[in-house]
């Protein structure tokens, strides 16, 4: 099954203050920004229930006293989302797969992502527009990433 | 008028050997803050964006500062003809403002330096470069004799050129790969490249060539007890020839000459 995990800050996250100060500087309509590291893997049926608390053992991916971890419906971006990966940053050897230099059972394989959630108010997402906007202004690199949206 | 404006954005780090490397040439230069006045900023020949980690690589590495406020006086003073060079993250912020390498003359991003390959770890270790042009290509190797090598300190964890393969082609095509990575012997080897960098590149140059993105810092290696070979050795015991500039220092005094003409490649 695929499984779609989502690490991000508990703590202010002033790269999203950044990049959303930047944003709206250029002329970006966004009121609020959210960023989130985003794994998403194909993993075992049997192992599925485990991979969270997993993920939640890896230090250099997980701090408790920092993170927050939820396992997201769905494995596409919500409205006001996108997604960027460096073009060919998946790409991995035949192998188990790996995280931080450890092992994921059950795991498949593995896409990471930075995830950008944008709203134009203060809980409703941005429209493909704005999405689109902060994604060719800033967000995306399209020499070397790719943006998913 | 040879007055430079070294940069600072929040999170630069190379600012201080960076200013005493182009004031070793005779450039009468200053620190720059990323607060400073635009209109006095625009008096300046020409800009220097130094190395470190600008606005912290928020985003990615030079997307902030690229968009920054100083630097839309530098595309002004790119248009105008006035030489630029980056180091390293400067070389960085170049490519995300789409300074480098304006094909077709837009100012778009159309390159970038990302995660060094194959490890995707940050690297320092001593490197050569070959400049890969001819010299009156770009303004700021003029003066240099064909083929020069010199020595820097490759310093960094997104120093990988990379781009579109169409666009890669074009750069190698058109002239804008202004120094390779090459062993001290100037033999540009798959060896010698410390970052896995499209087409061996250290340096890329706008079409116009007065634009330089250096990724290895030739600042830190300028002077003989910065040298990384036997030289600093034989020099042991004589502080005149420790201090003495050598070594990457060429590179500002190409920018000397370019600022001293005034003018573009």
């Amino acid at each position: 099954m695929i499984l779609c995990i989502e690490i991000s800050l508990s703590i202010p996250d002033n790269e999203a203050r950044t990049a959303l100060a930047t944003l709206q500087r250029l002329g970006v309509r966004a009121e609020r920004l959210e960023r989130a590291d985003l794994y998403r893997c194909d993993v075992e049926d049997a192992r599925a229930r485990e991979l969270p608390d997993v993920l939640r053992g890896f230090e250099t991916v997980f701090n408790p006293n920092k993170h927050e971890l939820r396992v997201r419906e769905g494995d596409a971006p919500l409205t006001g989302e996108v997604w960027v990966d460096e073009i060919g940053g998946n790409a991995r050897d035949a192998g188990p797969v790996r995280l931080s230099g450890r092992t994921l059972p059950g795991v498949r394989s593995l896409e990471r992502f930075i995830a950008w959630r944008l709203f134009a108010a203060p809980d409703v997402p941005a429209g493909p527009d704005v999405v689109t906007a902060a994604t060719e202004t800033l967000l995306c690199n399209p020499a070397f990433q790719k943006a998913i949206r | 008028m040879n007055r430079v404006g070294v940069l600072i954005f929040p999170g630069t780090n190379s600012e201080e050997e960076t200013l005493r490397a182009c004031r070793a040439v005779g450039l009468d230069a200053e620190l720059v803050p990323w607060n400073a006045a635009l209109d006095d900023v625009r008096e300046f020949a020409a800009y220097v964006l130094p190395g470190g980690f600008a606005y912290e690589d928020r985003v990615r590495a030079g997307a902030i500062a690229a968009h920054d406020r100083l630097m839309g006086v530098v595309r002004e003073g790119a248009r105008a003809g006035k030489p630029v060079l980056g180091i390293c993250n400067g070389a960085q912020i170049l490519l995300e403002s789409g300074l480098v390498p304006e094909l077709d003359g837009a100012t778009l991003v159309q390159a970038g330096f990302t995660r060094n390959a194959p490890l995707g770890k940050y690297r320092s270790t001593h490197v050569h470069v070959k400049l890969a042009i001819a010299p009156g290509r770009c303004a700021l190797t003029a003066t240099l004799p064909a083929g020069t090598i010199l020595p820097a300190w490759a310093s960094h964890g997104e120093g990988r050129l990379a781009a579109r393969p169409d666009v890669l082609a074009r750069l190698g095509d058109e002239g804008h790969v202004a120094f390779v990575y090459c062993d001290a012997a100037g033999r540009a080897t798959p060896e010698s490249v410390p970052n896995g960098s499209a087409l061996g590149a250290a340096a890329l140059v706008n079409a116009r060539g007065n634009v330089l993105a250096l990724m290895p810092h030739p600042e830190r290696d300028a002077w003989t007890f910065m040298h990384h070979d036997d030289a600093r050795e034989r020099a042991r015991g004589d502080a005149a020839g420790m201090l003495a500039a050598s070594g990457g220092i060429a590179l500002f005094a190409g920018l000397a000459a370019a600022v001293a003409r005034g003018a573009s490649a």
